[in-house]
Formats: C-alpha cells, sequence, structure tokens
C-alpha cells in the first residue's frame, strides 16, 4: 500500500466515526473481504460503535457435511480421481478429509480452476475424474464453460460434483432474520462482477438495508463502510458500487449466457442454513450427464456436523468465531474440527490466524 | 553440524534446484550458529530410471557451491528405489563446520529493545515454486536459492550480534514466531518496511497465499543490539545478498510470545505461523 492508500485508510476512517451517530451492524458477505479486514488490521481502525459480522461467502465453509463426506466417500473409489480446489482437502469430513484420503492411496488433485480438472481427464483416460465444484457465481461460470467443452469433445470420464451455490438468495434470507439485526450489507466484489447490481435490489427495497459493492483493498473495504454509514445516516437505501474499476451495473453478460445455458437454478443445502429453496444451480437436461450424483447413482447421507461444531452460526453471523466453544481448543488451523478453521477465507482462521486481539 | 532432507517439486525451478537448494540449506544452516561450513556428506535417493544427465546436473551445481566456498563434500551414498517407490530425488545433506571460540548465537541472546533486520525480500523462493507447481507464468520471478555464509562472516565481528536465522520453511512468519515464543519475548514489526517483490504479490493475490509464510532461501533475519544498527545495515549494503537489507522492527517487553505487525494501512494485527500445507484458495 503506497503513502495516498494509506491516508485514505485514515481519512475513510475519521469519515466512519463522524457518520456513525449510532450503533451500526454490518455484514461482510465475502471471505476475502474477511481475509483482507483481519490482514490488515482494519477492525483496529473503526469507531466502536461500528460492527462487522461475517457472512456465508466462503465457498468451502458453507458446503454441507454429507456433501463433504460424498466427496470423501468417492475418493476411495476404485479408478477415481478427484479434481478438487485447495481449501477443500482439509476440511474434515465425518471420516476422513480429502488429505487422509489421500495419504491412504487416494487420487486426489488440486486444481485452480475447471479447467484444470477437465485437463486432468484428458491425461488420465483410464479414471474417471469427478472435480469438486464449489464456490458461487465467480466459479460457477468456468465449471459452466468447461461442461461446454467436455461435451463438445464427448469427454466421458469427466464429472463433476456440483457444490455451487448462488448469493442473493441467501442474503434474502438473513436480512430476514430478525436475531442478527443488520445495517447493511458489504457485498461481494468478485460475485458482483459476474451478477452486476440489479439482484441484490430486493435487499435495499425490501429490506431496508443498506448495500454496497466494495472492492478487497484495506482503502476500498474502508469506502464501501463510509458508504453503508453514510446510506444509514440519510435513511435512504440503495445497492451502490464503491468498486466501479471492475463491476458493471449490468455484470458480465458472457458469465451470465454461460450460467444460464447450463445451469438452472435448484435447491441448495447450505452448513449453517439447510436446504433453501433457488439457493444452488444443477445441470439442465442436456448436460446432466456430467453430474456425478445422476451418472454414479448418489445419495447424500445425512450427516450431522462436527461436535460443538458452530461453523453454521458463524458463517451466518450469529457468533463471533471467538464464541464457539472449540475455538482456539481443539479446533486450530493446524487440527481443524471445522470447515471455517480451514479455509484461507474462513472467518474463524483469519480471526485465529490476524484477529486474536491481544494488541488492541 | 546439521543435517536436512531436501525434496522439491519441480526439481528444477528458475534461481536453483534440488542441488544447489541441498547444498545452500545445509551451509545457511551452519551459518546461522555462526560455523564456518567445512565439510559435507551427501545422501541421495533416486528412483529407478532417472535421468543420468540431469542427476549429474544438480549435482554439479552443488559442487559449484561447495567450491565457491571452499567445502568438501567429503562422503556420501547413493540407492536407487524401484521405480514408483520415490518421487524421482531426494537428497540428504549434512553438514560440519567450525564455530569462532565464545560465538553463540541463539535466540536466549535476544533482549528488549535489539532490532530485527531482514537482508533481502521476502517469498521469493516460495511463490517460485508456487508459480510453478500451479502452472502460473510469472516474468521475472526466481528463487532466491543462494549460499549465505558470506554475508555472515562479514557480521561475525559485530559484539552486538545476538541471533540470526534464515527464513526457509513457514518464512518470515515463523521465524518470527519461534523467537517469540523461544525468547518469551514481544516482537514488533512494520509491514511497510518488509520488501515484497511485485511478482511474489501477484503470486500471492492469485492463490491466497501470505507473503510472509512463504518459504526464502536466501534472506536472513538478524538480531542486533540497536547501538549497532545503522553500522550493520552498511555492512550488509555492500554485499549483493545483503543489499535489500532493512530494519524491520524490534524485541519488544510487551506480549510476550507474540508478534504485532502495524500494516500498510495503518492498522494493527498478530503475525502468526502458518498452519499446515499452504494451498490455493478457491477465487
Amino acid at each position: 500500500m503506497n503513502d495516498s492508500a494509506y491516508n485514505r485508510v485514515l481519512t475513510a476512517s475519521r469519515a466512519l466515526k463522524e457518520l456513525a451517530d449510532r450503533p451500526l451492524k454490518f455484514m461482510e458477505v465475502c471471505g476475502t473481504h474477511t481475509v483482507s479486514i483481519y490482514r490488515s488490521g482494519l477492525r483496529t481502525l473503526f469507531p466502536s460503535n461500528v460492527s462487522l459480522v461475517s457472512g456465508p461467502g466462503c465457498p468451502v465453509c458453507v458446503t454441507a457435511q454429507d456433501e463433504i463426506d460424498t466427496v470423501v466417500r468417492l475418493a476411495g473409489m476404485e479408478k477415481v480421481a478427484i479434481a478438487t480446489y485447495g481449501d477443500m482437502i482439509r476440511v474434515p469430513g465425518s471420516s476422513l478429509s480429502l488429505a487422509q484420503a489421500r495419504a491412504l492411496g487416494a487420487s486426489i488433485h488440486v486444481v485452480l480452476s475447471a479447467a484444470g480438472a477437465l485437463d486432468l481427464a484428458r491425461r488420465l483416460p483410464d479414471m474417471t475424474v469427478i472435480f469438486a465444484g464449489v464456490g458461487f457465481e465467480t466459479t460457477a461460470p468456468a465449471t459452466a464453460a468447461v461442461v461446454l467443452e467436455a461435451n463438445r469433445y464427448g469427454q466421458d470420464n469427466f464429472l463433476v460434483l456440483n457444490f455451487h451455490k448462488t448469493v442473493p438468495v441467501v442474503l434474502e434470507t438473513l436480512a430476514m432474520d430478525p436475531a442478527l439485526a443488520l445495517d447493511g450489507f458489504l457485498l461481494p466484489g468478485h460475485v458482483s462482477t459476474i451478477l452486476g447490481l440489479s439482484p441484490y435490489a430486493p435487499l435495499a427495497a425490501e429490506y431496508g438495508l443498506a448495500c454496497v459493492v466494495a472492492g478487497f483493498e484495506p482503502e476500498q473495504i474502508m469506502a464501501g463502510l463510509v458508504l453503508l454509514a453514510l446510506q444509514n445516516r440519510e435513511g435512504h437505501f440503495s445497492v451502490q458500487s464503491a468498486y466501479p474499476q471492475a463491476v458493471r451495473p449490468e455484470g458480465n453478460k458472457r458469465a451470465k449466457a454461460l450460467l444460464e445455458a447450463v445451469f438452472e437454478p435448484a435447491d441448495a443445502k447450505w452448513r449453517g442454513l439447510g436446504l433453501l429453496p433457488g439457493s444452488g444451480l444443477k445441470f439442465r437436461p442436456p448436460y446432466s450427464h456430467f453430474d456425478a450424483r445422476i451418472r454414479l447413482g448418489l445419495v447424500d447421507f445425512p450427516a450431522p456436523e462436527p461436535a460443538g461444531c458452530r461453523c453454521g452460526d458463524v458463517l451466518t453471523g450469529r457468533i463471533h468465531p471467538s464464541e464457539c466453544p472449540l475455538f482456539g481448543c481443539p479446533c486450530t488451523p493446524e487440527e481443524p474440527v471445522g470447515p471455517c478453521m480451514v479455509s484461507s477465507e474462513g472467518s474463524c482462521a483469519a480471526v485465529y490466524r490476524y484477529g486474536r486481539s491481544e494488541f488492541r | 553440524m546439521t543435517i536436512d532432507g531436501y525434496t522439491v517439486h519441480p526439481l528444477s525451478f528458475p534461481g536453483g534446484n534440488i542441488g544447489k537448494l541441498a547444498v545452500c540449506g545445509t551451509v545457511n544452516d551452519l551459518a546461522c550458529r555462526g560455523a564456518k561450513p567445512l565439510y559435507i556428506a551427501l545422501g541421495v535417493l533416486a528412483e529407478e530410471g532417472f535421468d543420468e544427465r540431469e542427476f549429474l546436473g544438480y549435482l554439479t551445481d552443488a559442487s559449484t557451491v561447495c567450491h565457491r566456498l571452499g567445502i568438501r563434500i567429503v562422503t556420501g551414498d547413493t540407492k536407487v528405489l524401484p521405480r514408483g517407490e520415490l518421487d524421482r530425488l531426494v537428497l540428504t545433506t549434512c553438514g560440519l563446520g567450525k564455530t569462532l571460540p565464545g560465538r553463540d548465537l541463539g535466540i536466549s541472546n535476544l533482549r528488549p529493545g535489539d532490532d530485527l533486520v531482514l537482508t533481502g525480500p521476502v517469498g521469493l523462493h516460495g511463490a517460485t515454486i508456487a508459480a510453478l507447481r500451479y502452472g502460473l507464468k510469472s516474468e521475472g520471478l526466481a528463487s532466491d536459492c543462494a549460499p549465505l555464509w558470506e554475508l555472515v562472516k562479514k557480521i561475525l565481528p559485530f559484539p552486538g550480534l545476538r541471533a540470526i536465522r534464515d527464513c526457509t520453511r513457514g518464512g518470515l512468519a515463523t521465524v518470527l514466531c519461534e523467537w517469540a515464543e523461544g525468547s518469551r519475548l514481544g516482537i514488533e514489526v512494520d509491514e511497510s518496511s518488509i520488501l515484497v517483490p511485485d511478482t511474489v504479490s501477484s503470486v500471492c493475490d492469485l492463490l491466497g497465499f501470505d507473503p510472509f509464510s512463504l518459504a526464502c532461501e536466501g534472506c536472513l533475519i538478524i538480531g542486533v543490539a540497536p547501538g549497532e544498527t545503522e553500522a550493520l545495515l552498511e555492512n550488509l549494503a555492500s554485499s549483493e545478498e545483503g543489499r535489500f537489507a532493512s530494519r524491520i522492527g524490534s524485541i519488544i517487553p510487551a506480549h510476550p510470545g507474540w508478534v504485532s505487525l502495524l500494516t500498510r494501512s495503518g492498522g494493527r494485527r498478530v503475525l502468526d505461523m502458518p498452519a499446515g500445507e499452504i494451498l490455493p484458495r478457491i477465487c
């Protein structure tokens, strides 16, 4: 960060103090925001009456326990290779994590994108390569593009375990939660580059919540918070973008067309929230033969979350990570119990690594 | 005496390879105890069918470093394992060095008020390997893999020199945390004084890594009595490996066992050790 960015943070910090004339509680939806806020120590610059709770924007964290178990179960099958994002590897399943399954001989590969998973399928023609696709509107278009390509080239040994979820529905669920009593959402930058601004309109119009899309640099986050406080001060709620460099109001039309071509809305299971109607994506019929659940006749067995783990409450902003009885003992990044302590975007990991506030 | 096993994937990378790494790592372990490296024993585990020319290339690079520093590879052993039982090549180096009489460099020497000096940019080795492993193109990114005995030799005469450590696995964050824990003192570090090359930042931004947790292979953290910091920095600046040296923080009596970081944004946070395998994030 250069000097001008440093000064912008300080200026925004002062503005936030002036604008926050009552206690304000915002939710940062995106896990990348959570990490940036903790890593830059921004919380130490907030006025005491502004609080920020973490939301459900960490893709691994919201993946339901039985979904994790399903991918671990598949990893143990003969002639199966699992391709997935790095964060998924260490999430504890009911019996094993993928990392533990790998140590026992399972074929598990970390990829940076869905395209990496398709490449793997091409390189391993004798294996069935299953891509455990997690993530929101940011990663789902890439999955869609890869499925179209696999379809075009008849890549039959490539399957997708589709855990993709969509953001707007879950935010409406949280907006309705009286226990949370939010004053606004700091909306995700990456997801909004795809979606644009209009899907969030009901949050402002129907629920009277301030909504601001922000970038990920500390000064961009502070600018977003200032706008959230300003909307509350003026009592006029709308969806604003403090990240015009990347987010167009209409979003990314090409990515949205890809989503539309390959997926249709479906119900999805969220850790901590259960089944939310219309909050997920399923393959449209022409592509359903890439759906691992359909091709392999899979059934998700209900799995309880780890005993005592309150990741579900953490990722919905109901409690601070430090309020979980397992936080720090026994649940640590080295020996995680729940996914929020595993993922680099999980709020428990962020608080554990950066936020233990002995120095405030 | 020191011993270390070396495995790296890929075996060759911009700035070095497993042969150079195996010698530099052991040389630097000795140097950080103030010991002049004299002898090395080299153990080789190779997978059946490993290309001989490639193998000799790595040994040549290892011996070049030894030759430059006057180190003799005095003994060694080679075992070939059946194909599939080993990932290509593993090297083990055991180094023997000679310390100066009465010269003790260790965590227990650290005192409140001591300055912390970092000799170079952070994260170069880790980011180079990560970029190769995940197929990212990053022009100009190269490992900082280098022997640091010559650099250490230059500063050993400083009476205020307390402790030296190379920031290898786990990076700067791990060394600072170990020093805070081991000395039962606090450490305060200023983020803006730590040089993170743009190439490292790019890889970290893309993969979600923390540059302070990435391995360096040619960078030292030095604890020094405050009165000697300026002279030490001047001395370091005159050499290739130390030309980016800067004071990054100090040892303090407050919050014993913890490292606090004053961030570039003006905030403050804990600097913690990385946990487990560093894996790329999702988006």
